[in-house]
């Protein structure tokens, strides 16, 4: 289910992926996923545990070698792992900066080790935040990491940047200020930000595009106006509208207090209206929806 | 350059315990101990400065090549651990994929540790063993000096004394260090892969080899073989016969001559054996690297 505007002809993909495998023994996780990610996008990649959401990342980054064809602005990420950090920047985990190091001296390596770090950046980032150069990021709490890591990531002037649950185990305060920031601070039109998390309303405000990702293959890859426009949540009282509505083929139906709620796809609003109350899913709503796998609900495989 | 530099930097950085601050806290106790053992009159300044009257010169010599004995042996094993436990560092800090979000290769990271192995760290340790000298010169002339024996005129031939001890402590410190490069970077490798475990596994290789050999080969026993044979001629340093002449000799030390027959006595082809094997089992552990996320 791929949606998506054509790329203008100039306008070169961020990231391509075509038939792009990977196997852990004998499991394959990814089972030839093709895809562009243009520039200046916002994109969700959403997927259950184990879905392949990582693997896929780890790919882009050039932390895993696939089958198939991947190719981030322009370079082979495996063959050219260094070459590309230099434009590309990630968190892969909240707590993965180097311990050992006080605020300052992470600052002054990078300096050294990586050309578009700017230290300046970096310390403007972390005003109004209780980190100070002298502290040891061994000594720093969770939330103080992930401000760290975020200011460290931001002070980094590359065309991609992939955050892997970066706001796992945070409070909601710590993760409402860590979007916040990303949005205020660092997203512009030539920056590409691609963001995974199991908690999906926190960023769906802020995404341009989503991909859904189950089992290792795309299921749904679209711009989120398409998704606004396509995809219609019912709200049905009367259990004859019920059946009616039935007809219409819902992609996904549960009962939430009494009422039943389903998710169509596709169809026109204006058949669904006098059926009951209409409006848009949210993203986790259509997550589960989408997700759900006929073993697991056997009232979504209706 | 600059980049791997800074990775050589942030070795020192995460190692600084082991090779400077531990070393600098054994100099202060010990130090420390001396000065206690003087002041609650443990030791006899009268009676030590007297000894050193005995043979004057030879004391500092004797002394101060013994301390440089003692903090080559620190630096092997500081240096052994290191490598054991150095290379799997990013790992065990939870910190693989931060180093991986930089714009340098793996093989540079590797690199870096071997690089920072043979430079910086051994230098650290160095510059420690030349205070423990100053230290020790200092105690020494300061119980002369209470004794009545000593006079501010030795203080000339002391320091020429210092220079040639410093000078050929450097150059055992340097050749050690190029002739066990390949031991050095072989544990690191295997710490790539294994971690921590490459301690037990880098006593264990040598006699698994030999093992092997005795048993594929035959033998007397899996000690005499081909393969624990040059172990034992790879591992030890060469002969310096002019260390062992003037040790029953009169003369005073020279660190330039030692130096000269230490370089001379080594086997230089297998020096450079040894660094290009050592860059190969570098290469070999960051391709590994190359393929391993675990953080």
């Amino acid at each position: 289910m791929t949606e998506l505007s054509p790329l203008s002809p100039d306008v070169a993909p961020i990231v391509s992926a075509r038939g792009l495998r990977k196997k852990f023994g004998r499991k394959e996780i990814l089972h030839g996923l093709d895809f562009d990610i243009p520039p200046g996008r916002i994109y969700g990649l959403i997927g259950h545990n184990g879905a392949g959401k990582t693997t896929t990342l780890n790919a882009m980054l050039g932390l895993t070698s696939c089958e198939g064809t991947i190719r981030v602005l322009g370079e082979d990420p495996f063959a050219k792992r260094a070459k590309l950090m230099e434009n590309v920047a990630f968190i892969s985990d909240v707590a993965s900066l180097p311990r050992f190091l006080r605020v300052r001296e992470l600052f002054a390596l990078l300096s050294n080790i990586h050309p578009n770090f700017s230290q300046e950046k970096a310390r403007e980032f972390l005003q109004g935040t209780d980190i100070k150069p002298e502290m040891k990021i061994k000594h720093l709490s969770k939330g103080m990491v992930a401000q760290l890591h975020l200011a460290v990531v931001m002070a980094i002037d590359a065309k991609l940047l992939v955050l892997d649950e970066p706001t796992l185990g945070l409070d909601i305060t710590y993760r409402k200020r860590f979007y916040r920031r990303l949005l205020e601070d660092y997203m512009t039109e030539e920056r590409t930000l691609l963001i995974t998390t199991h908690q999906v309303d926190e960023i769906e405000f802020m995404l341009s595009d989503i991909m859904f990702i189950r089992d290792g293959d795309l299921i749904l890859h679209m711009q989120m106006e398409t998704v606004n426009d396509k995809f219609v949540q019912l709200v049905v009282n009367e259990p004859e509208h019920q059946t009616a509505a039935w007809a219409h083929n819902p992609v996904y139906e549960e009962t939430r207090f009494g009422q039943t709620v389903m998710i169509f796809d596709g169809v026109d609003r204006a058949v669904l209206e006098p059926l009951g109350k209409l409006s848009t899913p949210t993203l986790s709503d259509l997550f589960v929806a989408l997700m759900q796998r006929p073993t697991a609900n056997p009232e979504a495989a209706r | 350059m600059r980049a791997f530099a800074a990775m050589v930097h942030r070795e020192f950085i995460e190692h600084r315990g082991a090779f400077l601050v531990g070393p600098l806290i054994l100099v202060a106790v010990l130090f420390g101990a001396t000065i206690l053992a003087f002041t609650v009159g443990r030791v006899d300044a009268r009676f030590s400065g007297a000894m050193f009257t005995v043979a004057p010169l030879r004391v500092y010599e004797v002394g101060f090549l013994a301390f440089g004995t003692g903090w080559s042996l620190y630096l092997i094993s500081t240096l052994f651990f290191y490598s054991a436990d150095g290379f799997a560092a990013d790992k065990r800090n939870n910190a693989m994929l931060f180093w991986k979000s930089m714009p340098v290769s793996d093989f540079k990271v590797l690199l870096s540790k071997l690089a920072a192995a043979m430079t910086i760290l051994p230098g650290v340790v160095y510059g420690v063993a030349l205070l423990s000298g100053v230290l020790l010169f200092g105690v020494a002339f300061a119980t002369t000096m209470i004794n009545g024996t000593g006079s501010v005129g030795f203080l000339g031939q002391i320091a020429v004394i210092y220079g040639q001890v410093a000078l050929a402590i450097l150059a055992v410190v340097v050749c050690g260090l190029l002739w066990y490069m390949p031991f050095i970077a072989l544990v690191g490798a295997i710490a790539t892969v294994v971690g921590r475990w490459a301690i037990p596994i880098a006593a264990l290789l040598p006699a698994i080899a030999s093992t092997l050999e005795w048993v594929t080969l035959g033998g007397f026993h899996p000690f005499a073989t081909h393969t624990w044979r040059f172990l034992e001629n790879r591992l030890a340093l060469p002969d310096t016969p002019y260390a062992e002449a003037w040790l029953t000799s009169a003369e005073p030390f020279n660190g330039w001559t030692f130096a000269l027959d230490l370089i001379a006595g080594i086997d230089w082809v297998q020096v450079g054996i040894g660094a290009v094997f050592a860059v190969v089992v570098i290469w070999v552990a960051s391709e590994y690297r190359r393929r391993v996320n675990d953080n």
